[in-house]
């Protein structure tokens, strides 16, 4: 606890100084230093993945990684899900499939998305169902299923 | 304060209403402010005109309502609060449809506190809960639309100087024919809604038959935002100046903090503001709510029994068991206060062969609201006494109320602010000693700073209140193939009694809705309430009643069915017959199941399957379910889910089957996984580590029919969750060969 | 007839004999100080620091009850048996014990009537304490503690098996007499770790293999059975020694003092039953004795031929393609790897690692599985509760996946514990709870 640094940390393409103690979860950075509030707090212990991030284009629930962790790295969060054109296309199929309700979930849930369909561009059902593990408590499932397996079919492959 | 942009001050200048989460909605569209910085700027200037005006009926003030941009943005008040049930987007079908503007032109916000915004009609004012939004406020809104469009030709024809019969609208436009002139909304609003509005019973509504939007499945106006995380909900906002504050709430309700036996290591924590003792709490306020969590995590709190109680706080036990407490319920023989009777249960239970009775107790559990957004409140003192405070809510006014009370100032001297919820399914009501805005307000009272008090989910799991549970004795005379008695008592505490007090000449309808309110023919029928006296705090949780006893009643229905001999399809449609409404109903859900077959049978993947049935009539909609699931390692797998809805009238069915698909995931998240634990006296789970929610791979595929009858217009958010639970537990009871009376299933392991 | 009464006769003189020792008061070196005169402050302070380093509080007081008042439950397979009051309260705690009674209860395990202490009571360790230590803890007990009239629980244990006068033997044969003595060939910072490792610590309670009558194997360095390893209440307390997968072979003192000061290391955190050892006892020691203990402990060797070829981390990452063919993987990447990493290598000091760690390295799968089970509870470091623990999985994984999860990252990145059976976690799951999430802190006053 006592560790406090002059962290710097690379967010989005910009570089931030922090200080914090370097075991604060990297979300608490990201939300309460850096003010970038789409990523949410939901559990604080990895269950339901509502603070998804990138870090090295891998998916992270960031309440679990301490800020120290991450340093060195490159992390994106929501916040600029559209400069990447993988997350830009995911945003995309969640328009046109109506995915939300509350929405408290969806940053995290279009993160794990973006994170799938970047290492693997056509995943097959047992892919995803495999990689997307993020709870929404509305339920909307259904409607994530189904704007994933939009964007896993190959581009003009059979419909 | 921050000094505001020339946008902000012209804004100001020009007397618009401020509103705040519109300004950051834009600033942060703009990519101009990072997070979501909410300036506070005294009480909204809409307000303070209304309140000047002279009293008008609730939903007919139209300034109130709607400001329209120079850009033709029409930002609308919605009276209810969007938490994911699409409420902001009916809101802009309805009043857009009169109005004649796009719904996609509409940014909504949740309406600040006030009279103007009760616009439910025969209910109570202002709420966001019990399916009613659409329901009871559909011709109130429909009608501020059509006044609002009365304004903008009136404002036209002022300008042109032409009889405003010369004039039409075309979505978001007034037109003059003749001249071939248009004006937009827009370019009309700064004079149109100052006009005064003319009488509501001088314009006429639409022909439902001429509905451009209202029926269609238009997209929602919100999902962008969420899906590139620029809503905001509470837990989102700050202020300027503000500090943060978590808690730790006393283990039980009815401890108070003793002393504080490491108060000095805590203060001298890195990063710690101050510590204090709140209303059934020690709080440490900090710069960074991650700090003040860990330091009120590690305070060491000698908790002591209260000398005194808060009205409505229930004291736990020390000892107390949700186990032994469901036993208990289970084991009791007390007769009950009747609900509802029809015929004499006693003259054909007396007559009856042994052999004709069927009886079984089931039992239902506690569950957690478990919405995603932890609860958060900001409470800010201005220099003036004034208070402002952003909370989710569902219930404006009734916070209000409240926070006046506890804070002592009148209420016209609290802004109060009620953000989008990240879902809610019943948690944000006013429940004692449940929501953190008491705390809050007296740690602002306490720092004389702004203060954002987050709930962790740990801390929230603690006080969340619970959905009832209850043991119910099912008593059912089977003569000839059919069901002629059916006794019902359920020992439970209702929700509505539980919050408001319980009478005694009375039956909590919220404790016996799903067995009361049964179309089926049956002659003979008792349904009754034993009342017992929970130690816990309840609440409401969608769907409320028939959460627990659509699943009882319909379960039941099954074992009378097996007992006559009969498929449980053919008796329900056998005691339907006369009701053709739920007929057709019925006869959708199975056509859309691809007929009705209740197996076992085998699937393609070679998996051994069951169909079960099931149906409810909560909130004025009914629906019915059928579920197809197997037994896979031991644990139940729902395969897929047919539900037939029929709401009466609808307005988007695209936002019905996205609540129907939200109702069934919760209904099976309840059916397969929650239970809320006690053991002595504090729950077993504090986070969904030990109180597992629905995750994605136990989501079946969902089917969703909508029947729209034409007839009076019933609820969307509720109805689909009752039906679901019970027909999955009578497709796993046929599938096993016995039984099972009790949620949730994950308690057994299946061979 | 001569006969049978002859051999009557031998009975009887054997079971007086037996009679005698198994309720004797056995002499003490410290019978003729005067007890009176332990009170100075700086010998107060001196015997808290040794109850800290013996972790009596983690027995003797619970959570919400006064400091050192007993009543913890230890559930034994015959009837459960309850720490007891040791606070200076003259009816019910040891108020009325003489300096002498103190010794003999602490180092020898009989009480002031002659009752002989079940070994729950670790006095086989506590033989090691010198009598300077002693004297200190009396004086801490009589003087540093507040008296609490809370009476003790009676233990479970029905006749005849709560006779407890077979205990004596048990202690003639297990017991090493006598406190501990310097090893003159060793330097002094080795022989303050031995003395604190062997003695007030108690690490051989957990990590000594025991024997059938559940004595410890060894209680010293002499043999290598000491501090070997062992399975104890559904953990498995890995090797002390220097073992490269099972032990600390791989550690440097350095990362033994860290790991004691601050419950955690770049190889692994606390968490099982080592949670409460280090919670109230060995985050309270000198940084001197820490080290010593350190250095001790990387004095004893390890054993290659037991602990099998020593780790080498093969990297792999776990990816959704790998998951979609493997259930067992699918697990991991859906529960495991937010904390672990999809490369097993957890989060620097705060989230421990999976390659390589030593209960997937170790035969003995009980820690894996009760962890992963029941979760770890709250390491609180010099006050402040941690940032990441280790949740239950009881509720969300079946025993299959349980067993398949493991298997699999027991066998990953170079992990060669191999397989877990689905039945021993069954097993587990019936005989264990999971831990919880809140923040425990046993107060010392």
């Amino acid at each position: 606890m006592e560790l406090w640094n002059d962290m710097k940390l690379q967010i989005n393409q910009q570089t931030y100084d922090v200080d914090v103690a370097e075991d604060t979860p990297l979300l608490w950075v990201i939300r309460d230093n850096l003010g970038l509030t789409g990523t949410k707090y939901g559990c604080g212990l990895a269950q339901c993945g509502a603070c998804s991030v990138l870090v090295d284009g891998e998916v992270v629930r960031s309440c679990v990684m301490p800020a120290v962790s991450a340093v060195g790295k490159q992390i994106t969060t929501i916040e600029a899900i559209e400069q990447d054109d993988v997350g830009k296309r995911v945003v995309q199929a969640w328009v046109n499939h109506q995915v939300p309700q509350c929405g408290y979930c969806q940053s995290g849930q279009v993160m794990a998305a973006t994170a799938l369909l970047k290492a693997t561009p056509n995943p097959s059902r047992d892919e995803i169902t495999a990689a997307i593990s993020n709870l929404c408590r509305c339920g909307t499932y259904n409607a994530i299923d189904a704007a994933i397996d939009e964007l896993a079919k190959p581009v003009g492959g059979n419909a | 304060m921050k000094p505001l942009t020339e946008h902000e001050l012209a804004e100001l200048a020009q007397e618009t209403p401020i509103n705040v989460s519109r300004r950051n909605f834009l600033l942060s569209s703009a990519g101009v402010a990072a997070g979501a910085l909410v300036l506070s700027v005294g009480i909204p200037l809409r307000q303070a005109r209304a309140a000047a005006a002279t009293k008008m009926a609730p939903g007919t003030r139209v300034p109130a309502f709607l400001q329209i941009t120079p850009d033709n943005r029409i930002i609308l008040q919605s009276p209810f609060v969007e938490g994911g049930q699409g409420i902001f987007t009916a809101m802009a079908q309805i009043v857009g449809e009169e109005l004649d503007a796009e719904p996609a032109r509409f940014i909504v916000e949740n309406a600040p506190t006030g009279a103007d915004y009760q616009v439910m009609v025969g209910g109570p004012g202002r709420m966001t809960g019990g399916s009613m939004s659409v329901r009871t406020s559909y011709q109130t809104m429909r009608k501020l639309g059509a006044l609002a469009r009365q304004l903008m030709l009136q404002a036209a024809a002022n300008q042109w100087q032409v009889p405003l019969s010369e004039l039409i609208t075309e979505p978001g436009i007034v037109l003059h024919k003749t001249s071939n002139r248009t004006l937009s909304y827009g370019e009309l609003a700064s004079k149109a809604l100052d006009l005064p509005v003319p009488d509501p019973d001088s314009v006429s509504l639409k022909d439902p038959q001429a509905f451009r939007w209202i029926g269609k499945g238009i997209d929602r106006v919100d999902v962008y935002e969420k899906s590139v995380g620029k809503a905001n909900y509470t837990i989102d906002l700050k202020v300027d100046g503000m500090l943060h504050a978590a808690v730790q709430h006393a283990p039980r309700l009815g401890l108070v903090a003793g002393d504080i036996l490491n108060l000095k290591q805590v203060q001298a924590m890195p990063g710690v503001h101050s510590v204090h003792k709140v209303t059934g709490a020690v709080a440490v306020v900090a710069p960074h709510w991650w700090d003040a969590k860990r330091a009120a995590e590690a305070l060491q709190v000698d908790w002591q029994a209260a000398t005194s109680q808060r009205q409505g706080v229930r004291s736990m036990p020390a000892d107390f068991s949700s186990e032994a407490f469901s036993e208990m319920l289970a084991n009791r023989t007390e007769a009950g206060k009747d609900a509802e009777t029809a015929g004499d249960i006693s003259k054909v239970f007396s007559a009856a062969t042994p052999e004709s009775i069927i009886s079984a107790t089931y039992q239902t559990q506690y569950v957690h609201h478990a919405q995603l957004e932890p609860p958060s409140t900001i409470a800010q003192f201005h220099d003036d006494g004034r208070l402002e405070i952003w909370l989710p809510n569902q219930a404006p006014d009734m916070f209000l109320r409240d926070i006046a009370k506890r804070a002592g100032i009148a209420e016209d001297q609290i802004i109060l602010h009620s953000p989008i919820l990240g879902g809610f399914f019943g948690r944000h009501f006013l429940y004692p000693d449940a929501n953190p805005y008491p705390q809050a307000i007296e740690l602002a009272k306490a720092t004389g700073k702004p203060i954002k008090l987050i709930w962790s989910r740990e801390e929230e799991f603690l006080r969340d209140p619970l959905r009832p549970m209850a043991a119910v004795r099912m008593k059912a005379a089977i003569e000839n193939g059919v069901p002629t008695a059916l006794e019902v008592i359920s020992a439970c505490e209702g929700p509505g009694e539980a919050i408001s007090g319980h009478d005694p000449d009375n039956v909590d309808g919220m404790a016996v809705e799903g067995l009361t309110g049964k179309s089926y023919q049956i002659a003979n029928v008792r349904i009754a309430q034993d009342y017992v006296e929970n130690p816990t705090m309840l609440a409401y949780w969608r769907s409320v009643g028939n959460s627990m006893n659509d699943f009882v009643y319909e379960c039941f229905f099954d074992e009378m069915a097996d007992k006559a001999g009969a498929d449980p399809y053919e008796l329900r449609k056998a005691l339907l017959k006369d009701n053709p409404r739920l007929s057709h109903l019925l006869e959708t859900v199975v056509k859309s199941a691809g007929g009705w077959k209740r197996g076992p049978f085998t699937a393609a993947d070679g998996s051994k399957r069951a169909r079960g049935i099931a149906m409810a009539s909560p909130f004025g909609s009914h629906t019915a379910t059928i579920a197809e699931v197997s037994i896979e390692q031991g644990q139940v797998k729902v395969h897929e889910i047919w539900e037939a809805i029929d709401p009466g009238t609808i307005v988007n069915p695209a936002i019905i089957e996205a609540q129907v698909k939200s109702a069934v995931a919760l209904g099976l998240s309840q059916v397969l996984l929650e239970e809320v634990i006690y053991q002595q006296g504090e729950p077993l789970a504090r986070n969904y580590d030990m109180y597992p929610i629905l995750p994605p791979h136990m989501m079946p595929k969902v089917h969703v029919s909508i029947v729209e009858s034409g007839e009076k217009m019933g609820g969307i958010g509720e109805p689909g969750l009752p039906p679901v639970p019970p027909a999955v537990v009578n497709a796993v009871s046929h599938l096993l060969g016995r039984r099972i009376r009790r949620m949730p299933l994950s308690r057994e392991t299946f061979a | 007839m001569k006969k049978l009464t002859l051999s009557m006769l031998v009975i009887i003189v054997l079971v007086a004999v037996g009679a005698w020792y198994s309720t004797r008061i056995p002499s003490t070196p410290l019978a003729d100080v005067n007890s009176s005169e332990l009170n100075a402050s700086e010998l107060i302070a001196k015997g808290e620091y040794v109850a800290r380093a013996s972790d009596c509080v983690a027995c003797h007081t619970l959570p919400d009850s006064p400091a050192f008042s007993g009543g913890l439950e230890m559930a034994t397979p015959i009837g459960s048996i309850y720490s007891t009051n040791i606070t200076p309260d003259k009816t019910h705690g040891i108020g009325h014990y003489t300096l002498a009674d103190f010794e003999r209860v602490v180092r020898q395990g009989v009480a002031p009537d002659g009752h002989r202490l079940y070994p729950a009571m670790p006095f086989p360790s506590y033989a090691k304490l010198s009598d300077d230590d002693v004297k200190a803890l009396y004086a801490y007990f009589m003087h540093g503690v507040q008296p609490s009239d809370k009476p003790n629980k009676q233990s479970e244990i029905p006749w005849p098996l709560n006779m407890r006068w077979p205990l004596a033997f048990w202690s003639g044969l297990f017991t090493d007499s006598g406190s501990y003595q310097s090893n003159t060939e060793q330097d002094e910072q080795w022989n303050r770790g031995a003395y604190l490792v062997q003695g007030a610590g108690h690490c051989g309670s957990c990590h000594t293999p025991r024997g059938l009558a559940m004595q410890e194997k060894a209680l010293d360095e002499s043999s290598p059975q000491f501090l070997a390893g062992a399975l104890l209440d559904g953990w498995y307390a890995p090797s002390l020694r220097n073992d490269v997968n099972t032990g600390i072979g791989r550690w440097s003192e350095e990362d033994v003092y860290q790991f004691l000061k601050n419950g955690r290391n770049q190889h692994a955190v606390v968490y099982g039953s080592m949670t409460d050892a280090y919670n109230n006892s060995t985050q309270f020691m000198s940084d001197e004795d820490l080290y010593a203990m350190a250095h001790y402990l990387k004095s004893l060797p390890g054993d290659p031929l037991r602990d099998g070829e020593p780790w080498q981390h093969k990297p792999t990452t776990v990816t959704a393609s790998m998951a979609a063919q493997d259930a067992a993987a699918k697990t991991y990447l859906a529960r495991c790897s937010s904390c672990h990493g999809t490369d097993g290598m957890g989060r620097g000091q705060y989230i421990p690692p999976l390659a390589g760690a030593t209960s997937m390295l170790a035969k003995e799968d009980a820690s894996a599985i009760n962890v992963t089970l029941n979760g770890s509870g709250r390491i609180v470091s010099h006050g402040v509760p941690d940032a990441y623990r280790m949740p239950p999985f009881r509720q969300q994984l079946s025993d299959k996946e349980i067993a398949e999860v493991l298997s699999f990252i027991r066998t990953t990145w170079g992990n060669h514990g191999g397989a877990v059976k689905v039945q021993d976690v069954t097993e587990l799951r019936e005989k264990t709870d999971p831990a919880s999430s809140q923040v425990i802190i046993l107060q010392m006053r």
